[in-house]
Parts: C-alpha cells; structure tokens; sequence
C-alpha cells in the first residue's frame, strides 16, 4: 500500500472514528417512555400528582415483554414528568379490562393495539404507543419514538374520541393524523 | 408633547379589538427542549418550531455553551458562529457582519431581545454593551443568517439574532459572579427569580462592569476618547399567568454605556449611551389560534462625537403589533400579523429638526407539512413607511424645506423554504429570501452638521432621497447527524441592490449655490453580490471530550454606479470582507474541571485607518480564546478565561490593536 493511500485510510478511520454513525434506528424503551411521559406536560389540564401507567405487554411476544422491562425498570420508584409523577403497572393484554384506575395505557410493541385501543376509547384513557401502526390506525391517541430522533404523532380522531386536547405550541411541533 | 399619526394610531386602536377576550400561553422551552432533546425556536417563522426543522438557516447558542464560553460579552459569543465576522474596536464597541459586508456601525444584522429589537434604528446599528441582559438569564441565542424580514421587518437582512431569556413562569433562575480581568477590568452581575404572588412570577437582573480601554496605538484618535469605559444594566422580567391559557408578560429595562465606538466614518470616538425600555405582551390560546399582542417602546439618548462636535441623539420608537397563530387541519400552520412602529429622531449636533417615521406591516405565513419528510413554508410581509420632517433648518443648509421629507417607502419582503428530511439523519433545505435594509434616521435627515474649513464650510447632513438596501439570498443546505456529531454544508448566493456609501468630500451630495453650502451625505453607491460556500462540522468524543470546526468562504463582487469610486465612501466590500473565517473549537470536562478553547480565524481584508481614512491591508489573524473552570461545591464555580490570547496586542481591524484580556470570575447559582 503505498504511503499516500495508508495516510488517506488513516484520515478516514479517524474521520469515522469521530462520527462513530451507526446508521440503523432502535427502538429503545427507557427513552420512549420517558418521551411519552413528558407529552403529559402539553396537555390541556393535564395530571399532577401521582399518575399511573399501565404498561401493556403480550406475554407471548419476548420483544413486547423486553420492552415492559426496559420501561418499568425506567419508570422505577417514579418518573417525574413536569408537575406529575408516572409510576408503571405491568397489565397484560388480554387482562386489559382489569387494568383498574390508570391515567394512561402504554402499548408495547407486538399487543393486539386493536382491542387495547377499544378499552381506551371506552374509558376515556389517553393511549400511546410505540408502535407507529397503533397510532396510524387509530387504536392509539399518541405515538412516540426517541431514537435517532423524538417523533410524536397524535391522530386527531382518536384524542377527540377519549377527550385529550393538547397545547397549542405542542400541537405545532408534531405530526398530526 | 409627540404627536401621533393617523395610521398610527389606527393601528393602536385596532390592537384591544384584535386581542379581546383572549385567554393565553407561552412557549415553554425548557419542557419543549426536553421533550424533543433538541432546542425549540419561533424566530423562523413566528411558530414554535424544532431548530433541525426550520425553513432557515439558523444556529443556536445554548445556555451551556454560553456557561462553557467564557466570553463576557456577546460579540464574543457569536464570533464563534459558522459564518459570522466580528470587528473589534474598543473594549465595549465591536462590529458582527454575517457572512461579510461587516463595517463600523454594522447595519445589516438586526439584533432583539426576547423579540424587542434592541438594534438601534436612529443610526442602525447596534451597541452591544446596551443590551440590558446578562449572560447568566440567556435560555438561547438564535442566529439567522440570511434575511428574515418576512417575520421581522426592516433591517433583517444578513440576519437576525434574537436572544431568549429565561421565562420566570418556567425557569427559576438565581445566581451572581463577580470578575476581575486585565487593565483594571472588574464586573458584577445578579439575577434573581422570585414570586410574588401564585400567578406571578417575575426575574430581575443587573450588571455592571468598568475597564480601561485599549492602548491607543494608531497615535490618533477624537478629543474626549475614553481612557476608563464602563456600564451598567438593569432589567426586570414579569410574568402573570391569569389562566392556564393565559399570559401577560411584563419586561422594562435600563442601561447607561460610557465607551468608546467606531463610527461608519472610521472614526473612534468617545460615545455614551442612556437607554430605557418597556414591552407588555400577551399571549393567548384561543379558539381561533394562539393570539399575541405585544407593544415596546425603546427611549435612547445618545451621546457621541461627530467629526467636529458633539451630537446628542434622542431616539424613540414605539412599537405595537398583534398576531394569531393557528392550524387548519393537521398539516397547514398558519401565521397573521399587523404591525405598526413610530420612530423619531431629534437633529443633531444643530437641533432644530426632528426626523419620523411610521411603518405599518401585514405579514403572513404558511407552513405546510406536505409528507411526514417533506414540509414547504412561505411567508410574505409589507412594510409601508411614510417618511416626514418637521422643526428648522441650520443655515446655509440645502434642501431646507420640509416638503423634501414627504415620502413613503413601501417595500415587500419574503421568506421560502423547503426541508426535506431524506433519512432519519439527512436532511436538506432551499431557501430563498427577500429582505430590505432601510436607512437610519441620522442617514435620512438626522445629522446636521456644519464643518468649517479654511475659507468654506461643508453641511454633513442626512439624505431623504436614500433608498433602502433591498437583499435577495438563496441557499442550499445539506445537514447529516450521527450518534456522535453531526455535519453541514452550505451554498449560498447573495445579491444587494442599492447599498449605501458613507460621506465623502469626493462625492458631494448637493452642489454649493450662491444661498447654501456644499453638502456631503449618505448615497446609493452600488450594487454587490456574494456567493460562497460554508462547512461546519461537530461532535463528542467518549462522554468527555467535544469539538467543532467550520469554515466559511465568501466572494463579495461590487459593481459601482457610474461615477462613483466605492472606497472613498467606504463601501468596497468586495475588499472589505475577509474571503474566509473559521472557528476550531475543543472542549473537556471531567469531574469538576471543564477547560475549553476556540480558535477563529479571519483571512485578510481591507479597511480604512480611523481619521486619515488611509487604505490598509489587516492580514490574515488567528484569534485564541480559552476557559478553565472548577466546581468548588456549594453551586460554586471559579474560572480562568482569556480572549485574544495569541502574541500580545493584535492587529485585528484598521483600528486599535487588540490585547489580550485575562478573566478570572467567582459565580454562585442558588
């Protein structure tokens, strides 16, 4: 190899050191909720005080059970959001309608958004999800992503339909469907 | 007592009407930051917008940077931004250009604090020592380059920085510093966030600061120049919430500045600022979209010497504007605004007159998420100016009637852009602009000035023919990030159209008759275009290390107007800018030690000696700045900084070499 060309690998893997660029995105659910957390700050008469989370999963599905534990470990003892405070409680899927006294339901990936959807419209309880499908199909009020960058998209229909009115400045700064 | 116009006062009736029975909101930065982990932005478009998303090219100074920066001023905070060229005169007095066309009493950047301008109109330009900020209170600082006139009106044209505070609805901010710096320099400043009552909140801020001012190394400058500059500021931020949806938010400041500056003429003079403000705004969250309602009024006296004798300026300029903001479906925001402005200008240093104007505005914007990658934005402003004189005339003076001032100036100014976000991780952007820079009011009629010579007298007076600057730019811009960084390029063409030359006794603006004298004034002189390209990079490395570079290049092509000769009246800009400036930034921090260092560097220019106006040649510099700081618990912090740390006193500009200057600062945050 000549001494030109070893100077010019060397330029580039310092170049590429310094970026270090991973160009795929994850899905990474410590980040999520915490983005899911904070919309709570944007909505018109929004909780304060202690607010439960009900962390959807399917029991069947490892992927949807790995991100229950990655947000419930995220959440811990409390997770503070503005004047809120979001504690987490594991429901699974099918036991929905035992899910009791929730301020919102958070859907993991791979739960049958449908049905949960339904739940939430019938009890008038703010849902998000981080799956994108749940919210394009209208199971979901909101849904967030945080890597490579915070996307939030609420579906217009579905907050109408369980009563969540977000701030305007918010409502500017995301997608609406 | 000062009367107010018709339109004027049209315009003032019309606001209650416009705004009643609004309820209203702010924009929570802090919340939207951390939300998106990204700094949140409304100086684009007038809508809160990420600052990766907007329709412009924009950069953004963060608190942290700020606290990281060990600059005490603000010139020395935005030199460090990709594109931007700072003159430094004085200890206080420094010129910003954005991407060249930078001169004394810079004109083409139009500066705000918390969307009041805080640029100074009567000579347009702006004395940064004014700005009744500290450091400490700054949320962000939001650079424009580019014009943005479409939401901000005249004088918006190679950019615009609007600096935010801390909102004390949401941030509760305390802290103090004290500094000791080289030739017996020593500041102080203190904020304080407190509340008053449940719905209020309020912040209120002082500094002040002294220094003896540079060595006078060219062995000239104006009788009275300072040897000991000083300054002071006071500032108090008030915020009621009367409902969750509404806000009233109350700001009122002082300062008074005693430096030294260098005037468009290229000379160094002594100078002394009394500025007073006071904004009351509203913001609402309506049904019919998010309404605000805003009215300034900025009072300015300045004194300053002008070639000859002294000039004592009284400026003032009330300001009343009113907007709605709202969205029509899910993917169309849109922006209304009516603005109206009163300025006026007492003659100096022969008083006798007073210069005025009022411009009323109507703006409109457009945003339009077409796809979830793919959004265009439009936005259209009118100013219409009507230009009026009033009072005598000093003897001898041309044009000495007042009729001569009867004019409007109707100018219509846009901003286009269109972001593409390819991937999760590039994006692009066009932008095309429209911006005009107008004429100050000493430039239109408020200098009146007789200078005797041997046997004669020359009238330096205003110009009421002058025509506003008009700037077109265009720009494209490609932006990529990485987990680690993130990396940007620019191209960019700009064009001037009727830009303005200082006075000059080759180019006399009214020929003597047998009744008046022979007069020198402002002129259009030119027309001028610049291209050029801008690469800017930055990054982390590991949790402790951080770094940046750019660089930016700029061709200025003049194009004279027949029979005038560009540098007697000092607007050879093609000369003037530097082709080329960057920064290299490298910054640590480990445990309770941070020590960060920028270099910039500024390729050589032309200029003009101060006085003799004698044509020089300011070679390429390489400027050092570094800060070493150190927690010593209990919210405590010492830092070591210095600015212009390289080979003693340098030669930076055609005026004073400038010396190094060494900080050490004690801060408490509580």
């Amino acid at each position: 190899m000549s001494k030109r060309l070893t100077h010019a690998t060397a330029l580039a893997t310092a170049v590429a050191t310094l970026f270090l660029a991973p160009l795929s995105a994850h899905a990474d659910g410590a980040r999520e909720i915490q983005v899911a957390g904070r919309t709570l700050t944007f909505l018109d008469g929004g909780p304060t005080g202690k607010v439960t989370f009900a962390i959807v999963y399917d029991a069947s599905k490892p992927a949807s059970v790995a991100e229950k534990d990655e947000v419930m470990a995220a959440l811990g003892s409390g997770m503070a959001a503005g004047s809120a405070t979001i504690v987490g409680k594991p429901v699974e899927a099918g036991a929905i309608g035992s899910a009791g006294d929730v301020g919102a339901y958070y859907i993991t990936r791979g739960v049958n958004f449908t049905a949960v959807g339904s739940a939430a419209k019938s009890k008038k309880i703010l849902s998000i999800g981080s799956d994108m499908a749940c919210v394009k199909a209208g199971a979901c009020v909101m849904g967030v992503a945080a890597t490579p960058k915070v996307e939030i998209v609420v579906n217009s229909a579905t907050a109408a339909a369980v009563g969540a009115k977000f701030k305007a400045a918010f409502k500017m700064m995301i997608k609406e469907i | 007592m000062r009367k107010i116009t018709p339109l004027f006062a049209a315009a003032l009736v019309s606001l209650p009407f416009l705004t009643g029975g609004a309820a209203a909101q702010s924009i929570d930065y802090g919340s939207l930051e951390a939300l998106f982990g990204e700094p949140v932005t409304t100086s684009a478009t007038g809508s809160p917008q990420r600052s990766t998303e907007v329709p412009v090219d924009m950069t953004i100074i963060s608190a942290e940077d700020i606290k990281r920066s060990g600059a005490h001023d603000l010139p020395t905070l935005l030199g460090r931004v990709p594109g931007i060229d700072v003159l430094n005169w004085s200890t206080y007095g420094a010129d910003i250009g954005v991407r060249g066309y930078n001169q004394p009493m810079s004109p083409r950047l139009l500066v705000l604090v918390n969307g009041r301008q805080v640029y100074l109109d009567h000579y347009g330009y702006t004395a940064w020592s004014t700005i009744p900020v500290q450091l400490s209170e700054i949320r962000q600082i939001e650079v424009v380059k580019g014009p943005n006139a479409a939401l901000f009106g005249f004088n918006a044209v190679s950019g615009v920085v609007n600096i935010i505070t801390f909102n004390p609805r949401y941030d509760d901010v305390d802290g103090g510093s004290v500094s000791a710096s080289s030739r017996n320099g020593s500041e102080a400043s203190l904020t304080h966030t407190f509340r008053p009552a449940s719905a209020i909140a309020a912040r209120i801020s002082a500094g002040a600061s002294r220094a003896d001012e540079w060595d006078n190394t060219l062995g000239s400058r104006a009788a009275g120049y300072r040897a000991e500059v000083s300054k002071a500021t006071v500032n108090v931020d008030t915020v009621w919430t009367v409902s969750e949806k509404t806000e009233v938010r109350f700001e009122t400041s002082l300062s008074n500045s005693q430096t030294n500056d260098m005037i468009s003429l290229f000379e160094a003079v002594p100078s002394k600022y009394l500025t007073s403000s006071v904004k009351l705004g509203l913001t609402s969250d309506t049904k019919i979209g998010v309404i605000s309602a805003v009215a300034y009024r900025n009072a300015l006296k300045h004194n300053v010497f002008l070639v000859h004798a002294n000039g004592s300026y009284d400026n003032v300029i009330t300001h009343v504007g009113v907007q709605d903001l709202f969205k029509i479906g899910a993917k169309h925001t849109i922006r209304l605004g009516l603005e109206a402005r009163n300025n006026e200008l007492t003659t100096s240093p022969i008083a006798g007159g007073k210069v005025s104007y009022d411009v009323v505005s109507a703006s409109a914007m457009w945003n339009w998420a077409v796809r979830d990658s793919f959004s265009v934005s439009a936005a259209v402003r009118n100013d219409t100016l009507s230009l009026k004189r009033e009072g005598s005339f000093a003897p001898g003076f041309p044009l000495a009637s007042n009729a001569n001032w009867d004019r409007d100036i109707s100018k219509v100014s846009y901003n286009l852009g269109a972001v593409w976000r390819v991937s999760d991780r590039d994006s692009l952007r066009l932008m095309a602009a429209r911006g005009a820079q107008l004429p100050s009011l000493v430039e239109l009629g408020g200098l009146q000035l007789r200078v005797p010579y041997p046997g004669f007298s020359v009238a330096f007076m205003g110009n009421p023919f002058l025509e506003p600057t008009v700037v077109d730019n265009l720009e494209l811009s490609y932006d990529r990030t990485f987990d680690s960084g993130k990396l940007g390029v620019r191209v960019f063409s700009q064009k001037s159209e009727a830009i303005k030359g200082q006075p000059s006794s080759t180019a006399l603006f009214q020929m003597p008759t047998l009744t008046s004298l022979p007069a020198v004034s402002w002129q259009n002189v030119a027309d001028s275009e610049m291209t050029g390209f801008e690469l800017s990079a930055s990054g982390r490395l590991g949790q402790a290390f951080h770094w940046n570079a750019d660089v930016t290049a700029t061709d200025v092509t003049d194009e004279a107007y027949p029979g005038v000769a560009l540098p007697a009246q000092k607007a050879d800009f093609s000369r003037m800018t530097p082709k080329t400036r960057g920064n290299v930034g490298l910054g640590w921090a480990g445990g309770k030690w941070t020590v960060d260092t920028f270099l910039h560097y500024t390729g050589d220019f032309t200029s003009y000696t101060p006085s003799s106006y004698v044509v020089v040649e300011v070679p390429a510099h390489t400027t050092l700045a570094a800060n070493v700081s150190y927690d010593l618990g209990s919210n405590m912090t010492i830092a070591a900084s210095g600015q212009n740390l390289v080979g003693g006193k340098q030669v930076q500009t055609s005026g004073f070499k400038v010396p190094a200057t060494v900080f050490v600062t004690l801060s408490k945050r509580w």
